[in-house]
């Protein structure tokens, strides 16, 4: 008898549930079928988009990687290549179904070092150009390049990130106001970072296709690993542990944030790389190694007072380092726009719930005792620490 | 350590970001960390390999010649430029009271898909359903008679290069849309003419195709040619940008070098060459292994050049006149050899 009752209160809150998504259907139907609100929905010419998602160089080859982002299919008809007809193919096919994508193959007698402007045109006879400023032959996947990869990761991630905790003996030494200065110094470099990382989601996603919406992408990873950063210390905060090792699970969360961060470097030199641009070399990765050594001193701020395991510290050093790796390795051989805009945006999440969780603690410190321009010194101090080191590679 | 190339300076690691996503870097030289360089390439990595094995190699043909790729569907665009070379519209011809011969055509303006290169198609505004327009031939002092219509929804117009009345030059008077308008003069002087819409934006009307040719012989006519071609030197803008995307003689590219034109050895070849291009200054005309007599504008019987490359600027034209001496396939095409690459090439299949 209950069950029954049970069942048609289930069944009948389903209709109810139901009801309003059949009449929505209704509605649908309506508008097409009575060529909706009376305005012309066809468009004056087909709205097609191409995005140019990867260009690939070997030697007498060009490989385009493209992508769909119209609403409608298209067809790729022919290819001009600095103002030349050329032949092509396309696998698997060269009409994209809405979000596809599809490899156009160019056999072409590119030269180190020139420029190429590649116009695609599609049956509707609409123009989709991209250009290859500087040709080079574009690494790949092999365990040499993984190795060199590896290594890149290595010179700007994990050795500057290392070497910044190597600050740890000589700043114990130093007085609670010095601390706490040094909190917000960390406070500012993550806020830095995360409006870094946030500009860069950013531009890579104006780049995008609309549908991608890459700008409600970077609001999805921003705020989903913001709030589930939160939720993860608020719990063990819950558990009721001591203030000693809420400071170790900081600097833990502070290089997990570190970490997101670098993966979205590592992908950006990885990229960058694989498409020839080894000849940045030497520049570029000195600058990321200045800048990435603050980044180790931010992980040990919170446990200047307390003595953590060497262990531990290896492992926050691996933790805030070793991502550089990984995103160099993803963005050298297979690199995705609508994935680096979310890894940026986790990134950019990540730093600021740290930040946040620093000014919580700075906040239960200050008020303990009077120091009121340290927390506003600290954080400029923090940002500008950045801005400055930024200029070795901006 | 090798010193860190100027240029990185000027590169933002946001450009870094962004060049690497697009796929392309803006900056040039030597590799200064030579542990860390993976864009040498591996000749031993399976990929290279692939692409330098010589069944994998760019097959001879296509380093000879640009082109495409696959068939026009020349029932559905409703003319084949083969067919209009030779295609030499007389009119319908009568005799005025006063003994002048008339000549009647008629002509009406359309909107018509063409597909112009395999795959892609482009609206062009055609006369008579064709891109160049019927070449209207007649002899010096015929009475001219074109009726025309416009089944377009944009007003358009016929403008004849020559000599006739104000009111006979379709300048001012745009024929609307469904509209009509008899254009009568007398066809003077002989030589080799054009015609085309002289409505506003003239370059766009232009360019979409509303263009043909207009022969007028001499009254004692020209020494007898084995073949006569009409050329129009074209160019088309498919993408609306104000600049050519491809180029053609007859409009559609390429067509030539497919459907090699064939003629005799020792034969008398006449070529009416016509530029109607828009957008850019100046085209030309190669001849290979050969030179040919040039008439500039056909107005005299009497050669100015003996030459193997002329140039013409837009609304120039001039007749050609050559023999073959040996069998064999001889391109023609735009000394500007972007316009050749883009389209504007063809062969003339000679045979013994
Ligand atoms: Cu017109």
């Amino acid at each position: 008898m209950e069950t029954t009752i049970q069942t048609r209160t289930g069944s009948r809150t389903a209709l109810l549930f139901g009801i309003p998504i059949l009449l929505l259907a209704g509605v649908i139907a309506l508008f097409l079928f009575t060529n909706g609100a009376g305005l012309n929905i066809e468009p004056a010419a087909p709205i097609e988009n191409l995005q140019f998602e990867r260009t690939l160089l070997r030697p007498g080859v060009i490989e385009l990687h493209v992508r769909n982002t119209s609403p409608q299919e298209i067809t790729l008809a022919q290819v001009i290549v600095n103002d030349a007809v050329w032949q092509f193919t396309a696998s698997p096919s060269k009409t994209l179904p809405r979000m596809g994508q599809a490899i156009v193959t160019l056999r072409y007698p590119w030269t180190q070092a020139s420029a190429y402007n590649i116009a695609i045109f599609s049956a509707s006879s609409i123009a989709f150009r991209t250009e290859i400023p500087v040709a080079a032959p574009t690494a790949t996947a092999s365990s040499e390049t993984l190795w060199s990869f590896s290594l890149i990761g290595l010179y700007v991630g994990v050795i500057p990130i290392f070497l910044g905790m190597l600050w740890l003996p000589a700043l114990r030494r130093l007085g609670a106001q010095w601390l706490m200065f040094l909190m917000a110094v960390t406070a500012g470099l993550l806020v830095y970072l995360g409006i870094d990382a946030t500009s860069e989601a950013l531009e890579i996603a104006g780049a995008l296709g609309g549908a991608f919406q890459g700008v409600g992408l970077i609001g999805i990873g921003i705020v989903a690993t913001f709030l589930l950063l939160d939720a993860i210390t608020r719990r063990q905060v819950g558990v009721g542990r001591g203030e000693t090792s809420q400071r170790v699970t900081l600097a833990f969360m502070i290089a997990v944030g570190i970490g997101l961060h670098n993966l979205g470097e590592g992908l950006a030199i990885g990229a960058a790389y694989s498409t020839g641009a080894a000849s940045l070399g030497t520049f570029l990765v000195i600058g990321f190694i200045i800048q990435n050594i603050t980044e180790g001193l931010g992980i040990i701020a919170p446990i200047l007072k307390d003595r953590p395991a060497w262990r531990a510290l290896v492992w926050m050093g691996f933790i805030g380092g070793a991502p550089a790796i990984i995103g160099a390795w993803i963005g050298g051989l297979n690199f995705s726009q609508p994935l680096a805009v979310l890894f940026l945006a986790i990134g950019a999440g990540a730093v600021f719930e740290v930040a946040y969780e620093i000014a919580k603690l700075v906040h239960k410190d200050t008020a303990k005792r009077p120091m009121p321009l340290t927390v506003f010194a600290g954080v400029t101090a923090g940002m500008l620490l950045l801005y400055v080191t930024g200029w070795f590679i901006k | 350590m090798p010193q860190p190339d100027k240029t990185f300076r000027d590169l933002s690691r946001r450009d870094f970001i962004k060049l690497g996503l697009g796929g392309a870097l803006a900056v040039a030289g030597t590799s200064a960390l030579a542990a860390c360089n993976p864009t040498t390439p591996h000749a031993a990595s399976p990929t290279t390999a692939h692409y330098n094995d010589p069944h994998n190699a760019i097959d001879g043909a296509m380093l000879a010649m640009p082109g495409f790729d696959g068939e026009i569907d020349y029932e559905a665009n409703g003319f084949n430029p083969t067919n209009l070379l030779t295609d030499f519209d007389y009119g319908k011809v009568s005799t005025l009271s006063n003994g002048q011969t008339l000549r009647e055509y008629n002509v009406f303006a359309g909107v018509k898909a063409v597909e112009i290169m395999p795959g892609v198609m482009y609206e062009a505004w055609t006369y008579n359903g064709r891109v160049p327009g019927p070449t209207f031939r007649c002899t010096e002092g015929d009475r001219i008679r074109i009726n025309f219509v416009n089944a377009t929804p944009h007003p358009h117009s016929m403008h004849f290069h020559g000599i006739h009345p104000g009111n006979m030059d379709g300048v001012y008077e745009p024929i609307p849309p469904g509209g009509k308008f008899v254009y009568e003069f007398d066809a003077e002087p002989f030589g080799l003419h054009l015609y085309h819409c002289h409505v506003f934006p003239l370059a766009e009307h232009i360019a979409r195709g509303l263009y043909g040719t207009f022969i007028v012989d001499p009254k004692q006519g020209r020494p007898q040619a084995d073949r006569e071609f009409v050329m129009m030197m074209t160019g088309t803008d498919l993408d609306f940008d104000g600049e050519n995307d491809v180029y053609a003689v007859n409009f559609i590219p390429f067509h030539y070098d497919k459907y090699p034109i064939k003629i005799k050895v020792g034969e008398l070849v006449r070529v009416y060459l016509v530029n109607i291009l828009e957008f850019d200054p100046v085209n030309s005309f190669h001849l290979h292994a050969n030179f040919f007599h040039y008439y500039p504008t056909g107005t005299s019987l009497t050669p100015v050049e003996f030459t193997d490359t002329i140039a013409q600027m837009q609304a120039q034209r001039g007749i050609l006149e050559f023999r073959y001496k040996f069998p064999g396939k001889y391109m023609f095409h735009a000394h500007k050899t972007e316009f050749a690459e883009l389209g504007w090439t063809g062969v003339f299949q000679v045979e013994g």
